[in-house]
């Protein structure tokens, strides 16, 4: 081991090592697939082989030693096999590094980390899942578990948007959905090009698409400017606030409830969220 | 609990012997020629304690969550953690410094146990003494007077001729071997009641209010902008207010690399609140979010946080009234005693 010794007198040693943590699992890269210019998809397995316990919504520190590590949501559900699927748009130092990686290759992870969504208030209900960019990410964990158990819920409802036809994520899955008679796929872009066919504007023109029951159950997950205008429609619509959730991102350094980054008011996003229902948050200014 | 009596004169060679047996850590003068600022530091020789100090630049909590503590130290594909407790006597801590520690001990405990901060304080015996000379912004005396000392292990006091020794544990009854000390009489033990409450009689700054009153009428006030941006008018966002605070424990984490380009750690760096890229994410193709992009939402999540966000965790405030903020505020505008003062009631 290095030489080093930390300022608190420590030497790298073994000692207290189960309860670091800090301390991060290797996962293995299955496969890497570049979906668009800024993205990749992993498909990973944890090195020693054992199972990635999480549930839809939760969250994982992904990093590389002398790089750092990010908050990831988890993109496939748990309900899939023995891998895990992350995806990684290229943003800094710690994106860049990652999405350099190929397969074959190791990474470190912790977690799984914070709280997903609430399935058994999903179950036995309308779903529908408004997603906003790279937002499909981790609501893609939500949208395969509701496929793979179709049976427990009634109608699934699938709002998709991107800023561009180049931008979308998850090209075999859209295809997919698209096709699909298990969830009424409803897709949009911000600008257009000369090939898109589909629906052009902003996510909320969707609402216009389809009738939505008040009772229908809602996830939301976007970049921040997104939830006011869709909350705003939700409301017309009827449906209560403690049915819709928000799955909300914040600057985030430990993802265990310590160093403070994602904070909002008194709630911490990466142990009581990311996953919150609006009634909880509507009341903190700081939240959307 | 038990109650002893050092006399003056041996009062030295207690601490000599201590120093000779353990690492101790105490407050001394910061230099030679500033004899009149505090630091707490490894003690050589009994005649650098300064057991007359009003108040340290920096409190305690550094030896256990020090300014950059590594979390993690890597070799190639090899990662080890570096949780290594020190033992360490802390000689001479005050009562409002102690609270301090026992709220970031809660709070580095709670949810997820942080072996890094939670090793070190255990490895710990800490001596509470008593206050000699107040700091001129200290209001410990009228903060969260709910929430006692706790987590030391004893609790010194200088009376007429020497010293009261209150053990409150077996480790702080360990120390007891070290000098020459005897049963202290009901005299005695009144004297050190009467010394430490006297003291508490001098703090220049008093908050009004109780804790549930102050914690309510701040929450209250979250929404009423005018008063934060007025507050905050002339903050630099510079960050000492956090850095110098007791309670204060939000972090950076960077990796880095030693100059093999094969081996290196991961580290964490005390963070500030007040800073501006504290809340500020990437979108990735440029686009940034700061979710406390205004100074005026910074100072007041850092009002929310000392006075009523962790109040229910804490038992009361997360501020101790050690008046540092204050003193480090080049503005002079972080005195929570002040700000918290003018606050209107809900
Ligand atoms: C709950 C949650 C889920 C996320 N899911 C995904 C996902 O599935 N795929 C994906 O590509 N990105 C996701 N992100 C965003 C991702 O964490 C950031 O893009 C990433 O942290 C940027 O780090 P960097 O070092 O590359 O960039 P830099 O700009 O160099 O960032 C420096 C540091 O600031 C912090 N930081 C910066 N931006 C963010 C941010 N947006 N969110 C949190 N911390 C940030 C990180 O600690 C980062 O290391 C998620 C964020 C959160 C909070
Ligand atoms: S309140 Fe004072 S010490 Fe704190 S950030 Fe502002 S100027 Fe700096
Ligand atoms: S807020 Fe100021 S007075 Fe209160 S504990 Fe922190 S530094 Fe001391
Ligand atoms: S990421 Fe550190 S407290 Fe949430």
């Amino acid at each position: 081991m290095p030489t080093t010794t930390c300022t608190c007198g420590g030497k790298a040693v073994a000692k207290d090592v189960k309860d670091n943590i800090f301390l991060p699992k290797e996962a293995k890269i299955i496969r890497v697939e570049k979906t668009t210019e800024m993205e990749r998809i992993f498909t990973l397995r944890l090195a020693d082989e054992s199972q990635m316990k999480f549930e839809p919504g939760q969250i994982l520190e992904v990093g590389l030693m002398g790089y750092g590590e990010i908050p990831l949501g988890l993109a496939s559900s748990p309900t899939r096999t023995n891998t895990f699927d992350i995806v990684v748009r290229s943003v800094g130092r710690v994106s860049q590094a990652l999405n350099r990686l190929a397969q074959g290759d190791s990474l470190l992870v912790r977690g799984p980390l914070g709280k997903g969504f609430p399935l058994e208030n999903l179950r036995g209900h309308d779903l529908l899942i408004i997603a906003g960019g790279i937002g499909l990410c981790p609501t893609r964990s939500l949208i395969q578990y509701t496929l793979d158990r179709r049976k427990e819920f009634q109608r699934f409802i699938l709002f998709y948007g991107a800023r561009d036809p180049q931008q979308q994520l998850f090209l075999a899955d859209l295809s997919d959905w698209r096709k699909s008679k298990d969830v009424e796929y409803h897709e949009t872009v911000d600008r257009g090009d000369p090939s898109w066919k589909g629906n052009v504007g902003v996510i909320t023109t969707l609402f216009s698409k389809t009738k939505i029951d008040p009772g229908t159950r809602v996830v939301i997950c976007g970049p921040p400017i997104m939830f006011k205008f869709v909350i705003r429609e939700l409301e017309k619509l009827g449906v209560a606030r403690q049915n819709i959730y928000l799955d909300l991102e914040r600057r985030m350094k430990c993802g265990v409830g310590k160093c403070g980054h994602c904070q909002i008011n008194d709630k911490y996003v990466c142990t009581d969220g990311p996953v919150f229902p609006f009634s909880e948050i509507e009341k903190l200014e700081e939240a959307i | 609990m038990s109650f002893h009596f050092i006399k003056e004169q041996d009062f030295a060679a207690f601490v000599a012997d201590l120093i000779r047996a353990k690492t101790v850590i105490g407050p001394v003068a910061k230099t030679s020629r500033q004899q009149e600022k505090f630091v707490f530091a490894k003690l050589s020789g009994p005649e650098e304690l300064r057991l007359d100090y009003d108040v340290t630049i920096l409190p305690p909590k550094k030896e256990f969550f020090p300014p950059k503590q590594h979390l993690l130290l890597f070799d190639g594909a090899r990662v080890s953690g570096c949780v290594e407790p020190v033992e360490k006597v802390l000689f001479g801590v005050h009562f409002y410094d102690v609270k301090a520690l026992d709220m970031t001990d809660t709070l580095f405990r709670e949810k997820n146990e942080d072996r890094n901060y939670l090793a070190h304080r255990e490895a710990a015996t800490i001596v509470i003494s008593s206050i000699q000379k107040v700091s001129p912004r200290a209001f410990w005396a009228s903060i969260g007077s709910e929430v006692k000392p706790r987590g030391h292990d004893a609790w010194l006091t200088k009376v007429a001729g020497g010293h009261v020794y209150e053990a409150v544990t077996a480790k702080g009854e360990a120390l007891l071997k070290h000098g020459r000390f005897a049963q202290a009489s009901q005299p005695q033990i009144a004297g050190a009641r009467q010394a430490n409450e006297e003291i508490s009689k001098q703090c220049p700054e008093q908050l009004k209010g109780t804790s549930a009153s102050n914690a309510k009428k701040v929450r209250a006030a979250f929404g009423v902008e005018e008063l934060w941006t007025k507050f905050a008018q002339d903050c630099f966002s510079c960050g000492s207010c956090n850095t110098v605070c007791p309670t204060c424990y939000c972090f950076d984490v960077q990796d880095w690399w030693h100059i093999d380009q094969d081996s290196g750690g991961r580290t964490r760096t005390w963070d500030s609140c007040l800073t501006e890229d504290f809340a500020k994410i990437s979108l990735g193709a440029g686009a940034q979010e700061n979710f406390r992009e205004e100074r005026a939402e910074r100072f007041r999540h850092r009002f929310m946080r000392k006075a009523a966000y962790l109040n229910e965790k804490l038992g009361g405030p997360a501020c101790v009234g050690c008046g540092r903020c204050s003193a480090a505020c080049t503005a002079d505008i972080a005195d929570p005693a002040t700000v918290i003062n003018s606050i209107p009631e809900a």
